[in-house]
């Protein structure tokens, strides 16, 4: 296993897509929480509670949990380039063991998920402290709770990312499965949100159990405000949490059973 | 180095409707070079494929020395296996490229330059395989199946692509593996390419055996010079279309 393991590192690092993957993670995260921050959400539109209200503060740093379909794209991107190039099949040759190779990738990639969320994490910090000055506003949420939501969200982060790979080894193709990550967390789970019945489910969804996690409800709410549909009620960040260690769990079994049978012809 | 010979019996695969090979059965041989021919979508591939663990047969094994590649405990030290169109990312180096592999594998990253070296890919190593020709890439690939140093080797049409001083370097490179005891399997539609070092032939066409032997043996039976190569190119190729083409009145009788 350990030798899996060096192997998919070296893979991962042999390309640029690594350093790619983090520049996206300062873009998104020192670059949108530092222009928000700048711009204030009091000038959003609707209009927000400012940057120096627990609520504004929260929802700032929230947003940062809608751009999870990124690092979930670079997990699937990583792992169906394995079946474009067909490199699959060498690594197959070299260790038959098909859920060993895919449970290898599944730890290479958490710790890269982690590096991502850290990323963005710590970006997003001085985003939003920076931004926060320069708007001239304080921020509402004392420091410990910034990174405590921060932390959170770089969890997450790493949690989406195994989403991505468990979905790139259960679909193989690298566009159908990119459009599929993309297109159900980017606009899949939003539309969903607004479909009276079909949104009793949000909650449940990863996008809601994250929205839990970060204490994210201004947009269910607001969204539910200009509906003619009761309000979405999130779970509790702790049940958010278990509902995405769940979805972990499920990524992990899927990405590591989904090539066992599977020809390579 | 000790013998390990291949051995396929009944190997069937069905997709569908479609039955790539049927009821296959041969033994290839340590210390010789046996060509695995037959024409484009005779099978050839599927069989390869189905030895290695990669294509699970409908019934039938594939054993290499005695054991199915997937119950091989480092299954690249026993066998090496390449298909055609190098399975390489394109923006990994060569080196980057062999460098994940002998990690995989457990094998040290001084085999990787002694690779590079053997395969004449050192002054490519630090570039991008999405600039190689295609004679480097089959080295390439040809390099990721000799890391484990194996007795066996499995070339799905090795020559594919390359110009005649390639396909030269690459049968000269084949029967030193043969003389120093490999089993060397080599499928190939083109037939030049293999005539002139096949020490052994297994001829397929759609999907069944036609013929398997001793070069010199199969020639003699099919009334062709036993004398070998250059003095008699068409030799080979003669045989080949003679026996597919009894193949196919045969199937025509049938049906
Ligand atoms: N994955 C697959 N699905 C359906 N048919 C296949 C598949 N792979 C191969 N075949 C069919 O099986 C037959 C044998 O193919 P192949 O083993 O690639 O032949 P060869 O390598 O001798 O050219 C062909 O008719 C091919 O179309
Ligand atoms: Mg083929």
């Amino acid at each position: 296993m350990q030798q899996l393991i060096v192997a998919e590192f070296r893979r991962l690092l042999a390309t640029r897509l690594w350093w790619i993957a983090l520049l996206a993670a300062t873009g998104l995260g020192g670059g949108l929480v530092g222009c928000l921050a700048l711009v204030g959400p009091e000038h959003f539109s609707p209009p927000m509670p400012g940057l120096h209200t627990a609520a504004g503060a929260r929802l700032v740093l929230g947003i940062l949990g809608y751009t999870a379909f990124v690092p979930a794209a670079f997990g699937t991107l990583a792992v169906t380039s394995e079946y474009r190039h067909r490199t699959v099949d060498v690594t197959f040759l070299f260790a038959p063991s098909r859920w060993r190779v895919l449970t290898a990738k599944l730890a290479v990639f958490a710790v890269g998920g982690l590096c991502y969320g850290a990323v963005l994490a710590g970006t997003a910090a001085v985003g939003l402290y920076a931004g926060a000055a320069g708007h001239g506003s304080t921020v509402g949420v004392p420091v410990g709770a910034v990174a405590g939501l921060l932390g959170r969200l770089a969890v997450a982060m790493a949690v989406y990312t195994l989403l991505g790979v468990g979905v790139g080894a259960l679909v193989g193709n690298q566009v159908a499965a990119l459009c599929l990550v993309i297109g159900y967390l980017y606009l899949g789970e939003p539309v969903l949100m607004m479909i009276p019945g079909a949104n009793a489910a949000y909650p449940l969804l990863p996008g809601g159990a994250t929205a839990a996690l970060t204490g994210f409800h201004e947009v269910s709410d607001a969204m539910a405000a200009q509906l003619p549909t009761t309000a979405i009620h999130l779970v509790s960040p702790v049940v958010g949490a278990l509902v995405l260690l769940g979805y972990t769990l499920v990524a992990a079994a899927v990405a590591v059973f989904a090539p066992l049978r599977r020809d390579l012809a | 180095m000790t013998g390990v010979a291949v051995e396929v019996a009944g190997l069937t695969k069905r997709y569908g409707e479609v039955t790539a090979v049927r009821d296959l059965s041969f033994v290839v041989r340590p210390g010789a070079v046996t060509a695995f021919l037959g024409p484009n979508g005779a099978g050839k591939s599927t069989t390869l494929r189905m030895i290695v663990g990669l294509v699970a047969p409908s019934s039938g094994t594939a054993r290499i020395g005695g054991r199915p590649y997937r119950s091989i405990p480092r299954p690249s030290s026993v066998v090496g296996a390449a298909f055609p169109g190098a399975a390489v990312h394109p923006r990994h180096t060569a080196r980057a490229h062999l460098r994940v592999y002998a990690a995989m594998g457990g094998y040290p990253d001084r085999r990787v330059d002694e690779l590079l070296d053997l395969l004449e890919l050192t002054g490519a190593a630090d570039r991008h395989v999405a600039g190689f020709s295609t004679g480097m890439r089959q080295r390439l690939g040809l390099a990721t199946a000799l890391l484990g140093d194996p007795p066996v080797l499995l070339l799905d049409e090795p020559g594919n692509g390359l110009d005649p001083a390639g396909i030269a370097w690459l049968r000269t490179f084949l029967r030193g593996l043969a003389d120093a005891g490999r089993t060397v399997l080599v499928s190939s539609h083109a037939l030049a390419e293999v005539q002139q070092s096949a020490d052994d032939v297994v001829l397929v066409s759609d999907g069944r055996l036609v013929a398997a032997g001793g070069y010199d043996e199969l020639a003699a039976t099919a009334g062709l010079p036993v004398q070998r190569p250059a003095a008699e190119p068409a030799g080979l190729e003669r045989l080949f279309l003679d026996l597919t083409a009894q193949r196919r009145g045969d199937d025509r009788c049938n049906s």
